[in-house]
This record gives structure tokens, C-alpha cells and sequence, in this order.
């Protein structure tokens, strides 16, 4: 049976150490860290006690779940780790992965009160970080990032199991909010002045969780996702998300030219997807949509250490962090994937000029 | 030589305002020269008319600050562009800028995206005159995208600076959000 966290904090003193043993490296595997720099503003909290708001279904990365509290989980209490009474502020969750709020890391270690829209179903949720925990193995094939409180999941309709539910949803980071946010006034929001790690903040990975991996290889999930070297660029980690957002994708050819690349379009062609990842990684303004040939000129020549373009009048592909982003079924053993997305594979580069982003 | 020996020691130490008179020569410099120190071509001052004022420098802050933040999609171009008409400064520019990048949002506008709030405090910030915290409760809605459906108002924080304009009419001069 998967070890869950039925309390987030209680537990920790004794079981903590244990489980660390026993479970620490499985858990820290593949933890999910988000793009997008602090929270967008604590919530008031005269509305957050006061019921939770259901909205339509969000998007995001799916994520193992658990639920945690209630009168079947009466160990949890209604304390959580920063110190709120849960009870009080329904809309709740917990960040897992680690004993301190400093090693619960699953999201990336996310701050106190950052916002995330969870879906389960055809139904979502915003919910604070007000806890942290040690978490369980992996949820259906997904690391478990995540302890909701009792009476949040039970508004995304989940059935209570006296704090034994686990699942998977999706996990997304809303949008700011607040006037300065909206008109890019406030400093950190400042991307384009701080450079392109702080650009990829506000990228459409920005609001992506991306998995991350040990080492400096990008690795390919059994879902077709990749998930990201921990000690990669934040750059690089924003192409990653931005490619598993359109990975799977069908293959268009002309698709997506035309849309801003904060968009997501239904279909991509080679440069429309490529344009997306470096977008993601905050390498293309939002409005930049060349065909495959001005890539030839993109960045600098030659080979990147992190990303690299395969750029050619009648095709463009990248390898990124070591794994092939392309939208051309190479196939091959282990390749898998029909539609654009991640390859394990090498492909021939003959006939193609090799860009790079400056610095990567 | 005493003196250039005495200024280049200053110079070595760092900080020293002792300087000797710059050559009469360098006195007048190119505006290219100028703009190449300050990154400002200099021109001529213009004076900036200012829509409308406020009474005290604590009203003009609050003025400011509510209509910062009530908008919609459809009125925040011209209700930007009309906050910088009755301010100054860099308060000024920073909501003209906003008017020029919200006429051009496609996102803002496809979204029908509204930011409405309410200015809770202004209080002097200590040992800066003439400069506010103002603190705001605001919430960010849509009418079509569910981006911001179910997000509770959030508290924000900004700092300005007030300039009197006129004898007892104030503008704010200086807006610069933290959060």
C-alpha cells in the first residue's frame, strides 16, 4: 500500500525520519517545481473562509493527490504547518515531499499562500498553501505532490475516505492579480528587463509545474512528457513545460503561425511548435511566428550546451537538455510518439544549421 | 601639482568630494556628450499641466490610487490616459505607459478582463517625504476566461510620492507597486 500522509505536520516528528529512509528517494525522483517566481498577493482573508468558489476545469500538469483531515482523520488536527487554523480556511493544501517546509519540495517549494488552480474532474478550485508534508509514493504513475484538506477535495466533489483518498489532478498556477500585475508594473514581474530566467517566469511555462529529473538530461516520461533537469537554467526548465503543454499535439503544417505564442493552438508544424519551447523559455517575444528557415539565423552558431536548433528552408527541430523536440515521427525503437512531441532518439542533422540560444 | 596629487589620492580612496574645477573647456558639453552620462538627450523642460488636483497630499494619493485600480477591459486605455492627465512625473508615465500597453492588450481585451478594489490605507512612509505606503485590497475578474475564476481579492502594497503643484494642490509624482 502507498504510504499516504494523512497529517501533514503531526506525523512528521516521529514518522518523518522513517519514511525519509525508506521512501525519501522515490519521493524526491521526480518533484514538480513551478515556474513563476513568488505568489501573486495573499488572498483576504475575510473571503477565503467563506466558501469556495468552484470554476470550470483548468489546465496544468496532472499530479498525484491525496486528501488529508476531518472527522475520519482526526490525527491531522486542523493546525496547519504556517500555523492557520485549516478549518477556518477550507481552501487549503499542502505542499509534500519533505519533513521542513524547506525539503517539502514536490511544487518546487512553493511560498506560504501561493495560489493553484486544482481540477479534479470537470470541476476546479483555488487553494492556498497554508501546509507542508511528507507525502507517499506516486500516484498512478504521478509523483504525489500534493495534500488537499478535507473539505477542499470534498468541493471538487471527491468522496471522502476518512483521509485515505488519493488521486491525481491538475495543478496550475493562476494568473496574477491586481492592477500593477495586469499593467507588468510591478518589479518582479519585470521580465524583460531581468533577462530571459525571469522572462521564462512569464511564458506560458510560467504557469506550468514541470517534473524534474536528477542530472543534467532532460528525461522522457512514460506519459510522453519530459521532465526537466533539476540544475538546468530556468530557461531551459520553461522550454520543458512549454513542450509538455503542446506534446501529443497533431501535426499541422502551417498551424499556430498567426497566434500570439502565449497561445495554445489544437495543432502545431515544426516551427510553430519549436517557437512555442523557446517561447516557454523566454527566448521569442510573443508575437515572433517566422517559418523554420529564420531559425537558421536564431541565437548563435553551433552547439548549445542546453538547446540546440536543427533548423533547415524545409524543417526545424531542437534537442533540449539532451532529449529531441520534433514534430517528424523518426520513429525507431523506443521512439514511441506519433504527433510532435519529446524523442529519446538522435535523428540526423545532415542538410541542417545548428543555432543555439546565447548562454545555453 | 600639490592639488592633482592630492585630488588623485581622493580619487584612489573613493567618496572624496574634494575635486579640483573641471577645465572651463569642459564646462559645455554636447547634448551626445550628456546623454551619453545621464542617457537622457537634453532638451528643453517642459512643464507638465496638471487635469485636476487634490486639496491635500493624502487625498491626491487615495484619488490616484482608486482609479489605479478600477477598471475594466473596455475603459482602462482612457482611464489610464486620464489618470496621467491629472498626475506628474514619473506617476505619469508609468500610467501612460499602461494606457499604451492595455489599448494593444489582446489578452486583457479577449478576456474581458476588470481589476476593482478599494484603497484601505495610506499612512507617510517614515523618513521619506512627501512619500505614502497605500496598501489596496483588489480582486482581478474576467468575463471571458476562468483564468480568475474563484481567486480571492489580494492585498497589495505600493509607494507614492506627492508633488504640490500649486499653493495646497497636490499631484501624485511618483507610483511605484511592490506587490
Amino acid at each position: 500500500m502507498a504510504i499516504t500522509r494523512p497529517r501533514p505536520l503531526a506525523v512528521l516528528g516521529l514518522l518523518g525520519a522513517l519514511l525519509a529512509l525508506t521512501l525519501g528517494a522515490p519521493l524526491l525522483g521526480l518533484p514538480l517545481e513551478f515556474l513563476g517566481g513568488g505568489t501573486s498577493g495573499s488572498p483576504c482573508g475575510a473571503g477565503s473562509d467563506t466558501g469556495i468558489a468552484l470554476g470550470a476545469p483548468g489546465a496544468g500538469v496532472l499530479a498525484g493527490a491525496s486528501e488529508y483531515g476531518g472527522p475520519g482523520d482526526p490525527g491531522s488536527g486542523v493546525l496547519g504547518a504556517s500555523g492557520v487554523n485549516l478549518a477556518q480556511h477550507p481552501d487549503s493544501y499542502a505542499e509534500l515531499g519533505g519533513s521542513t517546509f524547506q525539503t517539502a519540495t514536490m511544487m518546487g517549494g512553493l511560498p506560504y499562500m501561493t495560489p493553484l488552480r486544482i481540477t479534479w474532474g470537470s470541476r476546479s478550485v483555488i487553494a492556498y498553501k497554508r501546509d507542508f508534508g511528507f507525502g507517499g509514493g506516486p500516484v498512478d504513475g504521478s509523483p504525489r505532490a500534493i495534500d488537499l484538506w478535507w473539505q477542499l477535495a470534498g468541493r471538487l466533489g471527491i468522496p471522502y475516505e476518512d483521509g485515505l483518498w488519493s488521486g491525481r489532478v491538475r495543478l496550475e498556477r493562476p494568473p496574477a492579480t491586481g492592477a500593477a500585475s495586469q499593467f507588468g508594473a510591478v518589479p518582479s514581474g519585470a521580465a524583460a528587463a531581468a533577462g530571459p530566467a525571469a522572462a521564462a517566469a512569464c511564458a506560458p511555462g510560467g504557469l506550468e509545474a514541470v517534473a524534474l529529473t536528477a542530472g543534467e538530461r532532460a528525461v522522457l516520461l512514460s506519459n510522453g512528457l519530459a521532465a526537466a533537469p533539476a540544475g538546468a537554467p530556468p530557461a531551459v526548465k520553461g522550454i520543458i513545460a512549454a513542450g509538455n503543454q503542446i506534446a501529443g499535439r497533431p501535426y499541422l503544417y502551417g498551424a499556430a503561425h498567426g497566434l500570439p505564442l502565449s497561445e495554445l493552438a489544437p495543432a502545431y508544424d515544426c516551427s510553430s511548435s519549436v517557437e512555442h519551447l523557446l517561447y516557454g523559455g523566454g527566448l521569442l517575444p510573443v508575437g515572433y511566428g517566422a517559418a523554420s528557415s529564420a531559425l537558421e539565423s536564431f541565437g548563435a552558431a553551433g552547439i548549445g550546451r542546453w538547446v540546440t536548433i536543427y533548423a533547415s528552408p524545409a524543417h526545424v527541430f531542437m534537442y533540449v537538455a539532451g532529449l529531441r523536440w520534433d514534430t517528424w515521427a523518426a520513429g525507431g525503437p523506443g521512439d514511441g510518439s506519433s504527433g510532435i512531441g519529446w524523442h529519446p532518439l538522435v535523428r540526423s542533422s545532415a542538410g541542417f544549421v545548428a543555432r543555439h540560444p546565447v548562454g545555453l | 601639482m600639490r592639488r592633482l596629487a592630492l585630488w588623485t589620492a581622493c580619487a584612489a580612496l573613493g567618496g572624496c568630494s574634494l575635486v579640483p574645477s573641471a577645465p572651463k573647456a569642459h564646462s559645455i558639453q554636447s547634448p551626445v556628450a550628456v546623454a551619453q552620462a545621464s542617457h537622457e538627450y537634453p532638451g528643453p523642460v517642459v512643464h507638465e499641466r496638471v487635469a485636476g488636483t487634490a486639496g491635500g497630499a493624502v487625498a491626491a494619493v487615495r484619488s490616484f490610487a482608486g482609479a489605479y485600480i478600477n477598471w475594466s477591459a473596455a475603459t482602462v486605455s482612457a482611464d489610464m490616459r486620464a489618470l496621467a492627465a491629472r498626475s506628474v512625473g514619473q506617476a505619469r508615465s508609468i500610467v501612460a505607459l499602461a494606457a499604451a500597453q492595455t489599448a494593444q492588450d489582446y489578452e486583457l481585451q479577449r478576456g474581458g478582463v476588470a481589476n476593482h478594489g478599494r484603497v484601505e490605507a495610506v499612512a507617510p512612509l517614515p523618513g521619506h517625504a512627501r512619500q505614502y505606503v497605500v496598501v489596496t485590497v483588489e480582486r482581478t475578474t474576467a468575463t471571458n476566461t476562468t483564468a480568475y475564476q474563484g481567486l480571492a481579492p489580494a492585498w497589495h502594497v505600493a509607494v507614492a510620492t506627492v508633488s504640490e503643484v500649486g499653493p495646497g494642490q497636490w499631484a501624485v509624482s511618483g507610483w511605484q507597486p511592490e506587490s
